[in-house]
């Protein structure tokens, strides 16, 4: 099986993302009912991500650029595939927005249930915080990224 | 009705490989690979491009079944 630059370039960005996941969520998994302000070394793991990702892109794409010496053109086909998965992450950034909104309005429900009812238990197990919105865009972004990279791929192997 | 070609008989007729007419027509080998078996539909653009360079008619090259 040959594969050509264009789907090892997103071969890489899969590999990103599911790193990523694996090793930058659990520590916002672990926090998510604290604020951002009383997460212990929140600086260093945004720190952390941001050298890995520069460090890793540069990298990778330095030895792609090595690897596969010839320089491949975009077509019209390539713009195809694009247009393509663009659609699918779009659609999928759309959904992702329709859930936040939901999630957000089901804590003012609760809201509203806490003065009805009282009811603190109810009221503390759907409490959101500002470190669970991070975690919960975070899950988002990673998990849209893996389905869009994942199906720019399979345009590529298939069309 | 499906739009299919034969681009490969006459590409060959022509002694020309998939990577040399995709360099004259401006798009990738694969591009040609993905025409050559009814995956990838071209723009007239592409069609008439690659009909004008293998010394055919569009409607020779690309045609309903």
């Amino acid at each position: 099986m040959t594969i050509s630059k264009k789907e090892t370039s997103i071969l890489i960005e899969i590999f990103y993302s599911v790193v990523f996941a694996l090793v930058f969520l659990p520590y916002f998994y672990e926090n998510q009912n604290k604020n951002l302000i009383l997460m212990d070394g929140l600086i260093d793991i945004i720190i952390q991500i941001i050298i890995s990702s520069v460090i890793y892109f540069a990298v990778c794409y330095s030895i792609l650029e090595i690897v596969f010496k010839r320089k491949e053109s975009r077509d019209e086909r390539d713009n195809m595939i694009d247009s393509k998965s663009y659609k699918l992450g779009y659609l999928l950034y759309e959904l992702s927005l329709f859930i936040i909104i939901g999630y957000f309005c089901s804590q003012l429900q609760n809201k509203e249930l806490l003065n009805l009812t009282g009811n603190h238990e109810l009221y503390n197990s759907f409490q959101l915080t500002d470190g669970g919105i991070v975690f919960l865009i975070l899950v988002l972004l990673a998990f849209i990224s893996i389905i869009k990279s994942s199906y720019h791929f399979y345009l590529h192997r298939t069309n | 009705m499906i739009l299919k070609n034969n681009l490969k008989e006459v590409r060959q007729k022509n002694g020309l490989t998939q990577e040399e007419l995709g360099n004259y027509v401006g798009v990738s080998r694969q591009t040609i690979i993905s025409i050559e078996r009814y995956r990838y539909k071209p723009t007239l653009e592409l069609a008439m491009k690659i009909a004008a360079k293998l010394n055919t008619k569009i409607e020779k090259l690309f045609f309903f079944e």
